[in-house]
C-alpha cells in the first residue's frame, strides 16, 4: 500500500554538502541528517580512511554512540563510532529530491512521459515488467 | 463476509489469550518488507527513495520466516517494495502458510499473472492489490499509464483459479468522493472478497504540510465516502476502523500492533515513522518509547489516522470489553446506522 507519500514543497537538499562538525553536538546533528538523508554518505574517518554508503542507524545514546551503514560495494553493514568521524559528505545521490507529488503534478505531460518511459525501462532492463 | 470465519476465529482466539496472559502490547500483523525495490516509480512515494545497492538488497526467506516465528503474530502483510519482484516470494510464502499465517501479499499486479503458477491456493493466501481508484485515478497515481487495466485482468485471473484476493486503496486530500465509490462498485463486480481502505500519510521529510489530510478532512472524506454505503460493498477490516475514520469514535495509536521488519532491521516505532532499528523484536518491544509516539505526542504523529496505527486499536475496542464487542457486532451488520 503506498501509504507514505511526500507531499508539499521539498526542503532543499543537502547533496552534494559536507559538515566537519567541530564538536560532539555539531557531529550528532550531522549524523541525524544523515540518517535522515536518501542517498549515500561518506565518511571520513580520524585514521584517515574513507567509507561511502547508505546510513540506515544509529544509537546517539550511551557511553560509545556509533552508527549503522551498508558500505557501497559490500554485502554486510559497518559499524562506526561517532568518536571515529571527522567529516560526512552528502556524496550521493538525493534519491527523494524532487519525487513529490507536486513536483510530478506541476512538471509537463511530456516531462512525465518521458520520466514513465524511463521508470518502465529501467524496469524493464532488470526483469522486473 | 469479507473475511473467512477461520480468519476471525484465529485472530480472536490470539487476541483473547493475549488479554488472560496480560500482555499489554501484544503485534497483530507483522509487516514484513522483503525488499524495497519495485517495478513502479510512484511519485512521492516513501518507501521506495533509496541508493541502488540498498534497493538490490532482500531478506532471505529464512530471515522472513525467523522473524515471523520472533513476533509471533497471526497475520503477515508482505508489503515494499513490489514483492513479486523478490525471486524468492513463493518459497517465503509457502514457509508462512505451513506455519498458518494468514499472509496479505501487497502487490500492484504487474507480475502477477505471470507469478501465478508459482503460488497455491490457500485459505492463508490474499493477493492485496494496490488499487488507487478508477483507471484514470489509479494510473495517475502509479505514474503509468495501462497499469489499472493489467491489475484488473490478473484479479480476474487470480479470483478464477481461486485465490483470495483484495484490494488496498490510499486515499489522498484529492479524492473525488463520487468516483471512489463508483470504484468500490467496480472491484466488488470485479468480484474480489474485500477492500481496505486507508488515508494516506504525508512522508515525514515534507515540510509544508497543506496538502496532508488534516483529521478533520480524513473524517469529513471518509464520512462522505462510507455514509449510506451500498450494502454490496465488503471491506476486508474492522468496522470499528472504518467508523474511526468517519469521525465516529475516537482512538489513539497502537503503534506496536503492525510491528515493521526489514532489511534494516526492526523499525522503531512503526511502518510509517523511522526513528532507528534494533536487531530483535524484544529489543523493539522494550526500548521503543512508545508514550512519546501517537496523537497529541508527537508532531509526525499529529494528523495520522493510518492503518497500520489504528486498525489495531479498533482490534483492540472490539474485544477490550463486551460493549467494544457489541459496537463491532452493530458495526458490522448495520454499517448505515447513525
Amino acid at each position: 500500500m503506498t501509504d507514505s507519500k511526500q507531499h508539499g514543497p521539498e526542503a532543499q537538499s543537502l547533496e552534494g554538502r559536507i559538515f566537519r562538525p567541530a564538536n560532539p553536538k555539531e557531529l550528532a546533528e550531522a549524523v541525524e541528517q544523515a540518517f535522515d538523508y536518501r542517498g549515500d554518505i561518506t565518511l571520513a574517518l580520524a585514521s584517515g580512511a574513507t567509507i561511502e554508503g547508505y546510513l540506515f542507524n544509529r544509537t546517539p545514546t550511551g557511553s560509545r554512540p556509533f552508527l549503522q551503514m551498508f558500505p557501497k560495494g559490500q554485502s554486510g553493514e559497518r559499524m562506526i563510532e561517532y568518536a571515529d568521524i571527522v567529516s560526512i559528505a552528502f556524496s550521493g545521490k538525493d534519491t527523494a529530491s524532487g519525487k513529490s507529488w507536486e513536483s510530478w503534478v506541476e512538471k509537463k505531460e511530456s516531462q512525465r512521459r518521458v520520466e514513465a518511459e524511463q521508470a518502465a525501462a529501467e524496469a524493464k532492463a532488470r526483469g522486473h515488467l | 463476509m469479507a473475511v473467512p470465519v477461520s480468519q476471525m476465529y484465529t485472530v480472536a482466539t490470539y487476541v483473547l489469550a493475549q488479554k488472560l496472559k496480560g500482555v499489554k502490547r501484544y503485534p497483530l500483523v507483522l509487516m514484513l518488507e522483503p525488499l524495497f525495490r519495485c517495478n513502479l516509480a510512484c511519485a512521492g512515494c516513501g518507501k521506495i527513495q533509496y541508493p541502488d545497492h540498498v534497493l538490490d538488497k532482500r531478506l532471505t526467506p529464512e530471515q522472513c520466516w525467523a522473524a515471523v516465528e520472533e513476533c509471533a503474530a497471526p497475520m503477515v502483510s508482505i508489503p515494499g517494495g513490489e514483492p513479486l519482484i523478490h525471486p524468492e516470494m513463493a518459497e517465503i510464502v509457502r514457509g508462512l502458510v505451513e506455519r498458518k499465517k494468514y499472509v496479505y501479499l501487497c502487490t500492484n499486479a504487474i507480475l502477477l499473472e505471470r507469478k501465478l503458477d508459482e503460488y497455491q491456493p490457500s485459505k492463508y493466501l490474499t493477493f492485496s492489490v494496490h488499487m488507487d481508484g478508477l483507471q484514470e485515478e489509479h494510473d495517475l497515481a502509479v505514474c503509468r499509464d495501462g497499469v489499472y487495466d493489467v491489475a484488473v485482468k490478473a484479479i480476474r485471473e487470480a479470483l478464477r483459479r481461486g485465490f483470495r484476493v483484495t484490494t488496498n486503496t490510499t486515499l489522498f486530500d484529492d479524492a473525488n468522493v463520487e468516483r471512489v465509490r463508483r470504484f468500490f462498485d467496480e472491484m466488488m463486480a470485479v468480484g474480489v472478497e474485500g477492500m481496505m481502505i486507508s488515508p494516506g500519510y504525508s512522508y515525514q521529510k515534507a515540510p509544508d504540510q497543506k496538502n496532508f489530510l488534516k483529521r478533520n478532512r480524513t473524517r469529513d472524506l471518509f464520512a462522505r465516502l462510507l455514509s449510506e454505503r451500498n450494502r454490496g460493498w465488503r471491506f476486508n477490516q474492522s468496522p470499528l476502523f472504518l467508523e474511526f475514520l468517519m469521525g465516529k469514535r475516537d482512538y489513539q495509536c497502537t503503534p506496536w500492533g503492525n510491528p515493521t521488519y526489514n532489511i534494516f532491521g526492526w523499525q522503531k516505532p512503526c511502518y510509517l515513522l523511522q526513528d532507528g532499528y534494533v536487531k530483535t523484536f524484544q529489543e523493539l518491544l522494550e526500548q521503543t518509547e512508545w508514550d512519546q509516539y501517537g496523537t497529541g505526542r508527537n508532531e509526525k504523529c499529529a494528523d495520522c489516522m493510518v492503518h497500520c496505527g489504528y486498525e489495531p486499536s479498533a482490534v483492540e475496542d472490539t474485544f477490550g470489553s463486551w460493549s467494544g464487542f457489541g459496537r463491532t457486532v452493530k458495526a458490522t451488520l448495520l454499517p448505515n446506522a447513525r
